[in-house]
């Protein structure tokens, strides 16, 4: 019994340090939604700093341990934020995971290559293996014993900082307004701008103070790992584990978890002796408990598979383009590519490197399935490699003939393909990813260490593949059989993609309950892609052995496939043509580093700077490409249809006018005194052009209501106004100052505020949260309105709609805008409620509030405008005062006859 | 659509059979000058590259390896050479601890650099065995792993150190300590290891080293998770601490790579109030004396490197220290220099046996018929004997008052078969 406490205690405490990672893990996700692989990274780099500066530089170990922790990780994550995560919280969860997956191999590497460097010179320790880092307390550990448990002086420094960084991150969380800004950008980012919240400086908080959190537990965890970047991935693994089950959304939760994570391993280690035989399993733990976290947890309601809306494909800028030009560049590399290898003699390096560079590339080609086409993340590819390869091996081995061998091998890969979609049919997203990443280091740490499967650490011999007038020894038979290969794969994804399957592909991708609805089975669908990726890592992982000559458990190791995948994305994962060059990339890149002399480390840091790129350019090198020489010629073409669209909306506004039966003075003109204008505005989506030359002015004290049918353009015209969306053409103006330029906070903070349509409410915070956003002090709010006074604490997601339309125009009232802009105010209320809502816009307009006023119902919009602007196909069609709209006026504005 | 798709189908495969038959052409005429095998041998000169494990993720490195070969090939070059040829180093390419790459490796140095023989091969995971077998390359280092056992080109300067059942296994880590602590009766020995294939391997053969000695095996224990040393030792000590029937038992063997491993194990077990002897395979290393902290904490454990210790007073070590110290004054002298150094020196020995008329098969022929050669630096290494099996030799040093002491010169004994 006292053996059991002392574990439970003992595992608490030593828990702390998983807490402390993954806090920070779960603070940077849930505020801006990147899930961080490089978290350990971050840790690793710091307890670097720490080590280099104490045992280097004899700086005493607590001045040590702040630079590292205060000064020099939040520096990181701040200077990381504005180079990559700022790029890729827009970039669509493909990128995401692998920018941070890039630095996850960059930033140790970086670490490492700097050490290297500057060690000679300024006498510092190396830092490999031999290096001794010590922890923030005394060093030996002063041993304390509490109850019958012993605890050293730095298991107690660690639980003392870790319940410190909890308890200060909850109070930061919770009191300050920093932490309210944060999260109100987390709970709803576009709302938040539009509050004058710069969701971006939220983010960098969030970054800043998440790649705080892991540079402390890296300096708390260095005595105990040592300076081993491999360690500190895997207990990011573990943290991962403790985020998971604080469902990557609640702190508290996530450091219980990873606190209970520490008195887990204990119980294990000190009572799972069963598990003796079963070489990995108790390694495993945290892996298999974050695999079962994420199907029972996180279950995905809404988004099943990566959905069209967070990943939609570029468009094709090639389209244009007839085909032999489009297929011109790969013939002329093949050829070349063939050419080369058939004048190179048998034995030459190159050519086999050349060769195990298409290997990689039939493998790569799995990814385009299951990623590029399939908009699912699998991290779990090299693990199928290995696993077909391990099992040709162990069939052939057994005495079955080598054909036979291999077709085991990659039915063994596809069989635990389709094993590996059974949790993909209910995740989605990242936590499809994590899935996968478990299974990938479970297949690593227990499958491939049986012994009979992987025959231990010799693995299996395998002959090379006769084609009966040559063998595969030669590696140009490599090449030209591995070319084939490729091109059968090309072809078989494009039939994939222009079939009736291909289809039902996208359906699932883009929309999983319209896709249910119409009769196309998703279970099937993600079932085929996986089962297809899988057997084509599985041919690429069984022909890698053969030419390789054996397959070892660690040939393919599960990291390599996270690796890979960040090779085929940033040359783009939706073509065989990024896959072929991301192997021949991935083979040739390291050969050319050290035939050149370079330190192994540039070629991983330039990983990571890949993911930098792709923070910018999200569908990788190829498409990039593409994607500048169709704007060399369409960018211009954009700027003169602009113009052109400008020219015609100033020619029609001159009709429109002599229409009207009493003109105003100066219309289609700048009202003079008019405090904000939008000037011939000309904005839309994409290559869709919604307003096409939009002219508005409201005046302080004046309520413009803004009329029209379903897309006439009117909420674009409020996005535009609210800076929520740029203007490719046009200005904005707000008391004579152009803030055309000025993004959404910023006009927010000069006084434009947009009552968005829906409500503007952050369902997730506190009515009194809520009001916060906008107010320092809610209290006025609640004299006048006690309804909300009573449901203070209440979350506003659970208010009624008429209560969350008043909690959104509430703060107005108090701390009056110059400009509201209300789009569709009341939209789905009770009548009575409106009433409320619409005697706020009086008042507001006694008190000089400009409104510009969007609603659909026209009749009770027209009993409060002074000015009424009718929209019609992205332009003003009229604009005059309320007394000269009647119902012959309101038709035609609806239904567009004049 | 669908007829571009049979024409790229066709166009492919033809392709293929063109190339195809043309690669097998070439092989054939390509063949003769294969076979004459002198690949790598000048009139004047041998070529030979290592493969080492130089940098990896984990910071295990075997880089110091490469001094110890540069340092023994500069002597042999200042003698003169081997039969006239000096001893071209083309230094050693990194493996970064992935078999792949380290496959990648050993081809670039036969195919592309045209070496002779790799020299020293010092990779954990080197996967460049099978390519070297087939082509027929001798490869010297530390033959810590199965890929090496059982071949004909690999050498291990200390024999195969992964026998595989029936085969022999080594006793001299037990005998030795039985010697040095006055017989192994009623002594009792903990074998602690971490969680994978390789390790628990490890685990089997030392603890039927001690158990051929004499002692008894108290426990022999593997739940250390194999990724990254546990935040936590105490379940660990504790099962240590009663494994001699409720008491701690007389000696605390650590199969585990990595000093970060072993000190806090180490620490664990004292603050835990072991008073017993610790001993392990790794410990042996002057970084360690660099930081006075660790030393004191690592202060009476044993260390069993498989090399005669710098500190002998034997002339062959005296002879390394002098060849190091001219080659790179100044170098640490560490396990993995002394590997690299001891596996050139066997190599030259071969060579020298081989005669001035030298092809790889007529080195080979050499190394693999009945080739012995004893030397107070490493024992004694018998091939093709210790293909499949270690030479049976070690030695046993002492950490005391800060630095390390002789406490046993390199022995040998016989092996016994691996159960």
């Amino acid at each position: 019994m006292s053996e059991l406490f002392g574990y439970i205690v003992s595992g608490l405490v030593t828990g702390a340090v998983f807490a402390v990672m993954a806090s920070g893990l779960t603070l940077s996700y849930s505020a801006t939604g990147v899930f961080n692989f490089a978290h350990g990274a971050v840790g690793f780099l710091a307890a670097l700093l720490f080590f280099e500066l104490n045992a280097g530089l004899g700086l005493p170990a607590w001045t040590a341990g702040l630079v590292a922790v205060g000064l020099f990780s939040p520096l990181l994550g701040y200077v990381l934020h504005r180079a990559m995560f700022r790029g890729l919280a827009q970039a669509g969860e493909t990128a995401q995971i692998v920018g941070t997956i890039g630095l996850t191999i960059a930033l140790p590497a970086l670490g490492l290559w700097i050490v290297d460097l500057v060690a000679e010179p300024f006498g510092l320790p190396r830092a490999d293996a031999t290096s001794l880092p010590h922890g923030l307390g005394p060093y030996p550990a002063v041993t304390f014993t509490f109850g019958g448990v012993h605890l050293d002086s730095d298991q107690l420094i660690t639980f003392a900082f870790a319940v410190l960084a909890a308890a200060g991150l909850w109070a930061f969380m919770r009191h300050t307004p920093y932490g309210l800004r944060m999260r109100a950008s987390v709970d709803r980012r576009r709302l938040a701008t539009l509050r004058g919240i710069d969701a971006d400086a939220s983010s960098a908080m969030a970054w800043t103070l998440g790649s705080a959190l892991a540079g402390l537990a890296g300096v708390l965890a260095v005595s105990t790992l040592g300076l081993d970047s491999t360690a500190f991935t895997v207990m990011l693994f573990v943290s991962a584990t403790a985020a998971v089950f604080g469902r990557l959304r609640s702190i508290p939760w996530t450091f219980a978890a990873g606190l209970g994570l520490g008195v887990v391993q204990n119980l294990v280690a000190g009572y799972a002796d069963f598990a003796e035989d079963v070489t990995g399993l108790r390694t495993a733990v945290p892996v298999i408990l974050l695999f079962a976290g994420l199907i029972l947890l996180n279950r995905s309601k809404e988004r099943v598979a990566g959905s069209a809306a967070e990943d939609a494909p570029p468009p094709d800028h090639l389209a244009g383009l007839p085909m032999w030009r489009r297929r011109l560049p790969w013939a002329l590399g093949l050829a070349v590519l063939l050419a080369w290898t058939l004048t190179r003699s048998a034995d030459d390096f190159y050519v086999s490197v050349v060769a195990q560079g298409l290997v990689l590339a039939l493998i790569f080609c799995s990814f385009v399935v299951v990623t590029g086409i399939g908009g699912m993340v699998n991290l779990a590819q090299a693990s199928f490699a290995s696993m077909a390869a391990l099992t040709c091996g162990w069939a052939f081995s057994s005495g079955l003939p080598l054909p036979v061998a291999i077709l085991l091998g990659v039915l063994g890969a596809t069989a635990v393909g389709v094993l590996v979609a059974l949790p993909a049919l209910r995740l989605g997203g990242r936590i499809l990813t994590l899935a996968t990443l478990a299974l990938a280091l479970l297949a690593d740490q227990v499958l491939f260490q049986i012994d009979a499967f992987s025959n231990g650490t010799i693995g299996w011999p395998l002959p090379a593949i006769s084609l009966g007038f040559t063998d595969t020894t030669d590696p140009r038979v490599r090449v030209v059989l591995l070319l084939a290969l490729i091109g059968l794969v090309g072809l078989l994804v494009r039939n994939l993609e222009r079939s009736a399957s291909g289809r039902a592909v996208l359906a699932v991708r883009s929309a999983p309950a319209a896709a249910t609805t119409s009769g196309v089975s998703a279970p099937r669908t993600k079932i085929m892609l996986f089962a297809l990726a899988s057997g084509i890592a599985g041919l690429g992982g069984v022909l890698f052995a053969t030419f390789k000559g054996s397959v070892t458990a660690t040939d393919l190791p599960a990291f390599a496939g996270f690796v890979w995948l960040a090779v085929v994305v940033l040359q783009g994962v939706r073509r065989i043509g990024g896959a072929v060059l991301g192997g021949l990339i991935a083979a040739v890149f390291p050969e050319l580093l050290a035939g050149w002399h370079i330190s192994a480390h540039a070629g991983a840091i330039l990983f990571g700077l890949g993911g930098m790129i792709l923070a910018r350019h999200p569908d990788g090198v190829l498409a990039q490409m593409a994607e500048s020489r169709y704007r060399r010629r369409v960018g211009r073409q954009r700027r003169e249809g602009a113009a052109a669209i400008q020219r015609e909306a100033a020619a029609a506004a001159a009709p429109v006018t002599a229409a009207v039966a009493a003109p105003r003075p100066e219309e289609g003109r700048p009202v003079p005194d008019a405090l904000f204008r939008l000037e011939n505005v000309v904005a839309g989506y994409g290559d869709v052009t919604v307003l096409r030359g939009v002219d508005l002015a409201v005046r302080p004290g004046e309520v413009v209501a803004l009329l029209g049918a379903n897309g006439a353009g009117k909420s674009t015209t409020c996005a535009v106004a609210a800076g929520d969306l740029p203007v490719t053409a046009g200005r904005v103006i707000l008391d004579g100052v152009d803030v055309t330029s000025w993004p959404a906070h910023r006009r927010a903070g000069a006084g434009v505020l947009l009552a968005p349509e829906g409500r503007g409410v952050f369902p997730g915070l506190s009515v009194d949260e809520n009001l916060r956003t906008w107010l320092a002090d809610p209290g006025p709010v609640y004299e006048r309105m006690p309804q909300l006074a009573r449901r203070r604490g209440v979350a506003a997601g659970a208010l009624s709609g008429g209560e969350q339309q008043l909690l959104t125009l509430a703060p107005a009232l108090v701390r009056p805008p110059r400009v509201l802009i209300a789009d569709e105010p009341s939209l789905g209320l009770a009548p009575l409620v409106a009433e409320q809502v619409f005697e706020v816009f009086a008042e507001l307009r006694a008190r000089g509030v400009a409104l510009l006023l969007v609603e659909e119902k026209a009749t009770s919009a027209l009993r409060l405008a002074d000015t009424v602007v009718f929209m019609r196909l992205g332009r003003a069609t009229w604009t005059g005062p309320r007394a000269e709209v009647d119902g012959a006026r309101l038709a035609a504005a609806y239904l567009g006859v004049s | 659509m669908r007829r571009q798709a049979v024409r790229l189908i066709g166009l492919v495969t033809a392709a293929a059979l063109v190339a195809g038959c043309a690669a097998a052409q070439k092989n054939g005429a390509g063949a003769p000058g294969e076979a004459a095998g002198a690949a790598g041998v000048t009139d004047t000169t041998v070529t030979v590259g290592g493969v080492l494990t130089k940098t990896s993720a984990s910071g295990y490195s075997t880089k110091d390896a490469e001094i110890g070969a540069r340092a023994r090939f500069q002597r042999a070059n200042e003698a003169g050479g081997v039969h006239g040829r000096r001893i071209e180093f083309a230094g050693a390419e990194d493996d970064n601890q992935d078999a792949a790459k380290g496959d990648a490796a050993a081809k670039k140095l036969v195919q592309r650099d045209k070496v002779f023989a790799l020299v020293p091969v010092h990779a954990p995971n080197f996967g460049g065995a099978t390519f070297l077998e087939q082509q027929g390359v001798p490869w010297f280092g530390w033959a810590t792993g199965p890929q090496w056992c059982g071949t004909e080109t690999g050498f291990g300067y200390n024999g195969c150190l992964a026998p595989k059942p029936g085969a022999g296994s080594q006793t001299w880590w037990g005998n030795q300590m039985a010697e040095l602590i006055g017989g192994s009766a009623g002594k009792s020995v903990y074998i602690q290891t971490t969680d994978s294939s390789g390790s628990k391997y490890g685990g089997k053969t030392i603890s039927q080293s001690f158990q051929a000695a004499g002692f008894t095996l108290a426990g022999l224990n593997s739940g250390l998770p194999a990724a990254a040393p546990p935040p936590d030792w105490l379940p660990y000590v504790n099962k240590i601490m009663t494994s001699d029937g409720g008491e701690a038992p007389d000696l605390v063997v650590s199969i585990i790579a990595g000093t970060k491993f072993n000190t806090g194990l180490y620490a664990a077990l004292k603050k835990a109030g072991y008073k017993g002897l610790l001993s392990d395979a790794t410990s042996y290393d002057a970084a360690i004396l660099k930081d006075p902290a660790t030393a004191q904490a690592l202060e009476g454990v044993i260390a069993a490197p498989m090399f005669e210790p710098f500190e002998s007073q034997a002339p062959e070590i005296a002879q390394l220290r002098a060849d190091v110290e001219k080659a790179a004054p100044g170098t640490a002298l560490t396990q993995h220099l002394a590997i690299g150094y001891w596996a050139a020196d066997i190599f030259l020995k071969v060579l020298e046996q081989t005669g001035r008329d030298l092809t790889r098969e007529r080195f080979l022929a050499t190394a693999n018929g009945s080739f012995t050669y004893e030397n107070a630096g490493f024992g004694r290494i018998r091939y093709p004997r210790d293909h499949t099996e270690p030479n049976g030799c070690g030695a046993l040093v002492k950490l005391e008052g800060g630095a390390f002491k002789v406490a046993k010169n390199m022995k040998c004994f016989d092996n016994v078969p691996l159960r």
